[in-house]
């Protein structure tokens, strides 16, 4: 195998796959990447059990030739010092040739490294998926169900299923939805899938935020892909592969409250950067409590306290308040999530009591939900 | 030109019960008096750990945390028992009770020692002789002997008490410290560690009275701002008040167990992360708290030890939570050497009332369900001050049984304030 390539084409790949290569991994040839050299171009593959991702380089992109003397074969190589010498190489242009023995050698100007590799066929095999059922959404809109959602998974192993994010295709609309059982995100965007439809999709957390970082955030399209146990998002470069988590997602729709009774109107930031404020006290401790209280003349006052160190309150003006009075605590950390998530000036929020969770929408509707449990004080 | 009212001088008692594992056996069983005993942690095995020895076995050079087959060695005749920790818990209350018949300002900080505030205590003609009133009283009713040190504050109490072993009464005056105190090794002094004692041999302080003669700016230079306080403490100076509630501050709790034999067996590690898991449970259960830091321990077959915490977002209280962040910690930085020890520690930890209660997303109904009833109670606290009402603790029943199970020194504290 041997191919000469331009090297910050190389360098964005390599940073691509990483995402899916651990160290500590059970299988120890999975600590390496694959690469793969065809007379159209490269693949680089990395893979953990859990993601797969696979880079694939074109020899040549819209007249520009990134890849030259391509001579096929395949290689694995330790993939803990290939970024940083791909990184560091001093010329524009790298040329990696493999031997017979799985000898690899990089040159890069006056460079040269000697590298041992390992034999590809040793490289497990990665599942190919069917390409039939699937459908397709712009990545930045991807990008941003992935980042209204993704913060709100569980990071506690006592309910694996709620680490990942729940997707679900129905009727031609997608919905993403995460809960930790503290607060819930949601979010659902029309697609196009007149012939697919799923249910019970569950994609670890840590997966969609490793896509995240990998997709560019363009409206150039991504193809998805459902099995049985595992989910492709597929553009022209990656082929993104995650394993789904096994069994029953919690059945959260009617964990939802339908009514409220004190609703607020209010700019998103104006509320967000107050709540901030007032969780300087309590920042790391007991659980970053704030409190809101209805006052009248369309205010709401924040307040937060830490015995030891003091209390700090501030009054927020709203766009509108009706229904009851209320006086609620929540975690401040919970609350600024979700307004930063929610990407809008101003929020709606509904409340149905002190002991109920209260709902945060965007103002003009947008179907995008955060849902947050309040905490009971003592 | 106005007189200048000198402060009140305090009076300041250290109790601390000798050999009190032992001595509390040995009022037990009265045969065993004058014999070299030892408590240990499970004579059976080899992990079996000197707790405590009488003082007929410390003559042979029995030392508290020696292993239990060279504490025979050094003493053939050695009877060992295991801890009985109920007996101790239940004598420690007595003790704490007779003190706190003489004055309400008594602060335990373990199970056989504690401090009294004395300075109002005008029963008695002077301070000494308190000191052996009490003496006396503990020895006759309980037949435990103990040590008492006096002094204007708790450091020196607590240097003078440590003078005169058993049944020893000291006076240390500040008048006599470069006489009494600062000949002493600075090994001897209390709140000074091997590793800090070290660090001082190295600056040349080898004695308390280095220490109190050495400049203020070297010190903080090697100790921080620990320097000037150990050097104030040299000098007699320590301002600490005796505080009740100071056993109430609790920031972490933890068990930590030895293993019978040094092992990388992952079915054995996992049976003892699962049981010191369930361990810290109960404790944190007992106090009504929760956590939001887990740290886990391991010490290797070379001793070497290292610890590794995780913070969390939200405060941990159940078994389940614990034992899965100490497991990840345990697969993150266990090197897979032979483990000796394991410890997890739940850190951060609050009483559940300063916290609040975040609500589930699956289980809020039953709770929003008593919103009305919670209403109500705070209506009723704004009015009358604290919750007028006592919440009837699901577990108090199993608390009884628990108390016989726990072994940790600190929960026995609290047993003295219920």
């Amino acid at each position: 195998m041997k191919f000469i390539i331009q090297r910050d084409q190389l360098i964005a790949s390599v940073q691509d796959v990483m995402k899916a290569i651990s160290s500590r991994t059970v299988i120890p040839i999975l600590s390496g990447m694959k690469i793969e050299a065809k007379p159209d171009g490269i693949t680089l593959t990395g893979s953990d059990s859990d993601i797969s991702i696979e880079s694939y380089i074109p020899a040549e992109e819209n007249e520009m030739v990134h890849i030259e003397q391509i001579e096929p074969g395949s290689i694995v190589l330790q993939a803990k010092y290939f970024p940083d010498i791909v990184r560091k190489l001093p010329e524009k242009t790298v040329e990696i040739e493999a031997d017979d023995q799985s000898q690899i050698t990089i040159r890069s100007g006056k460079a040269k490294f000697s590298l041992n590799g390992l034999d590809a066929e040793e490289y497990p095999q990665l599942p190919r998926l069917q390409t039939e059922d699937s459908f397709e959404m712009p990545g930045d809109l991807l990008k941003s169900m992935i980042k209204q959602t993704g913060f709100a998974v569980s990071t506690m192993e006592t309910r694996p299923i709620l680490t990942g994010v729940h997707l679900k295709l129905d009727d031609n609309k997608l919905t993403f939805t995460a809960t930790d059982s503290h607060r819930l995100a949601s979010r659902e965007v029309p697609v196009e899938a007149e012939n697919t439809s799923f249910t019970g999709v569950v994609v670890p957390g840590k997966s969609l935020s490793e896509l995240n970082k990998i997709l560019a955030d363009t409206e150039d399209k991504v193809e998805i892909n459902v099995t049985n146990n595992q989910i492709l998002f597929r553009t022209k470069r990656i082929q993104f592969l995650s394993r789904l988590l096994d069994g029953n997602y919690p059945e959260t729709s009617r964990l939802i409250p339908e009514q409220s009774k004190t609703v607020l109107h209010v700019k998103t930031k104006e509320l967000l950067s107050t709540i901030d404020r007032a969780s300087l006290l309590a920042k790391d401790e007991r659980n970053n409590v704030v409190r809101l209280t209805t006052q009248e003349n369309q205010v709401v006052e924040i307040t937060g306290n830490s015995p030891e160190v003091g209390t700090v309150t501030e009054d927020v003006a709203i766009s509108s308040l009706e229904g009851e009075d209320l006086k609620i605590s929540f975690s401040s950390k919970y609350m600024m999530d979700a307004l930063r998530a929610i990407e809008y000036d101003e929020v709606k929020i509904d409340f149905t009591g002190a002991m109920r969770p209260f709902i945060i929408r965007p103002a003009d509707g947008d179907p995008v939900l955060q849902l947050i449990l309040p905490v009971r004080t003592y | 030109m106005g007189q200048q009212v000198p402060a009140k001088r305090r009076v300041i008692f250290h109790i601390d019960m000798n050999c009190f594992y032992a001595s509390v056996e040995m009022a037990y069983n009265p045969k065993l008096k004058g014999k070299p005993l030892a408590i240990a942690g499970n004579p059976e095995e080899r992990k079996g750990i000197v707790v405590t020895s009488s003082y007929e076995a410390r003559k042979y050079g029995v030392k508290t945390t020696m292993n239990l087959w060279e504490a025979r060695k050094k003493c053939p005749g050695l009877i060992a028992m295991r801890p009985n920790f109920e007996r101790y818990r239940m004598a420690s209350k007595e003790i704490f009770k007779m003190l706190s018949e003489i004055t309400p300002l008594v602060q335990p900080v373990s199970i056989d020692e504690g401090y009294m505030d004395v300075t109002d205590a005008k029963e008695f003609a002077n301070p000494i002789e308190l000191a052996h009133h009490l003496q006396q009283k503990i020895s006759e009713e309980l037949d435990l002997p103990c040590s008492i040190g006096i002094a204007p504050n708790k450091f020196l109490a607590k240097m003078a008490s440590d003078m005169k072993k058993p049944m020893g009464i000291t006076v240390l005056r500040k008048r006599e410290l470069p006489k009494v105190l600062w000949p002493l090794p600075i090994d001897d002094m209390y709140g000074i560690g091997g590793k800090t004692a070290e660090k001082l041999k190295s600056y040349d302080i080898h004695t308390i009275g280095d220490l109190a003669l050495k400049d203020v700016y070297q010190l903080k230079q090697v100790l921080g701002i620990n320097g000037e306080r150990l050097k104030n403490r040299a000098n007699g100076i320590d301002d600490r008040p005796v505080d009740p509630d100071a056993v109430h501050d609790f920031k972490s709790i933890g068990s930590s167990q030895t293993l019978s034999h040094d092992t990388t067996n992952e079915k054995e590690i996992q049976t003892l992360m699962n049981q010191l898991a369930e361990n810290v449970e109960r404790r944190v259960k007992r106090k009504q708290a929760a956590g939001c830091n887990v740290q886990l321990m391991i010490r290797y077959h070379d001793r070497k030890t290292i610890t590794r915490s995780r913070k969390l977002q939200t405060y941990i209280e159940k078994k389940e939570d614990i034992l899965q962040i100490a497991m990840d910690l345990l697969d993150k930085h266990w090197n897979l050497e032979p483990i000796r020890l394991l410890g997890i520690t739940l850190q951060d930890v609050d009483e559940k009332r300063n916290i609040g209660q975040q609500l589930d997303l699956f289980t809020y109904e039953r709770e929003a369900s008593k919103e009305q009833l919670h209403l109500a109670i705070e209506a009723l606290s704004a009015k009358y001050g604290k919750n007028p009402f006592k919440q009837l603790s699901a577990d108090n029943e199993a608390k009884s049984s628990e108390i016989a199970r726990t072994s940790f020194q600190k929960d026995f504290l609290d047993d003295y304030k219920r």
